[in-house]
């Protein structure tokens, strides 16, 4: 005799007490607000753990908590920088200890991890010639992964997830000042990186030196 | 200003976070420095190939069902068995 699972409740009969009218308010503000950010949530997750199974559980942590705390949430403010801030502190907590020690890339990890959940779309602008344009996604990609943390981390939340720096600066516990500054090193080394890419496949990247 | 100065705002001023003193000095220094704005185009560029080829992940169905019944359910808790750190 199996018991049910505990994870499907809306099961019709079975059935627990309906929810109070704060309650479903608090859902449906929640489902509103949280829930249309799960795909940036999970491909930050993603690339922060580099395992679905634990990015996966990052995200579903991260909701379970922000369902809890809804209240403390500011109506009116960014409640995908306030997700975000949820999921960073949780991976702190949980993952942080195992993650690699800065410098310490293995890039045989990042090409299998890309390889194995790449999505195979592509855009289909990529009719220039210069040498950014013959970049491939996963060159970029493994550009990005080579950075030390602090520095992908803070062109991640800004050039991909599209936060303010002010977003950032609380998100990663920072001043303003230093988030403006790692992104101006960071892009710095992201460019050389991206140029010895370019330079193996011939472009020719000096004249812009 | 100069060129070493103009570098770092730029990177700022690709994402729109000069102050307007900050920008009125840099616009000053790229009309008369044509390194600098080519470099500045270099840096618009550079922040435009991560916008375009950074692949995203979509969270997989399963993940998005999970926590539509977790919320749907005022958010409870699954008994799985708790993740050990």
């Amino acid at each position: 005799m199996s018991r049910p699972d505990p994870i499907r409740k809306s099961s019709p009969d079975t059935q627990k007490k309906p929810l109070s009218t704060e309650e479903q308010l608090k859902q449906s503000a929640f489902q509103e607000e949280a829930l249309v950010h799960i795909n940036a949530l999970y491909n930050y997750a993603l690339h922060l753990t580099m395992n679905p199974d634990d990015a996966h559980d990052l995200v579903q942590e991260t909701y379970l908590k922000a369902y809890r705390f809804f209240g403390s949430f500011e109506k009116g403010t960014n409640c995908k920088a306030w997700l975000f801030k949820i999921l960073k502190n949780n991976y702190i907590n949980r993952y942080r200890k195992n993650v690699r020690e800065p410098g310490k890339v293995d890039y045989d990890l990042i090409k299998d991890f890309y390889h194995t959940i790449k999505d195979t779309r592509r855009d289909n602008t990529e009719t220039e010639t210069d040498y950014f344009h013959s970049l491939l996604h996963e060159e970029v990609y493994m550009a990005m992964q080579s950075l030390p943390e602090e520095f992908r981390e803070v062109i991640q939340l800004c050039d991909i997830e599209g936060f303010t720096y002010e977003e950032i600066a609380n998100m990663v516990e920072s001043p303003i000042g230093t988030v403006r500054s790692r992104l101006y090193r960071g892009r710095k080394l992201l460019r050389g990186q991206l140029e010895e890419y370019a330079k193996k496949f011939g472009f020719n990247t000096e004249k812009d030196r | 200003m100069k060129c070493n100065k103009a570098r770092e705002l730029m990177s700022a001023a690709v994402d729109g976070e000069l102050t307007s003193r900050e920008n009125q000095t840099l616009t000053l220094h790229l009309k008369e420095c044509s390194l600098c704005r080519e470099e500045f185009e270099e840096a618009k560029k550079t922040k435009q190939i991560i916008q375009e080829k950074i692949v995203r992940f979509k969270a997989p169905q399963s993940l998005v069902n999970s926590i539509m019944e977790l919320s749907l359910s005022g958010c409870k808790e699954p008994s799985d068995p708790p993740m050990i750190d």
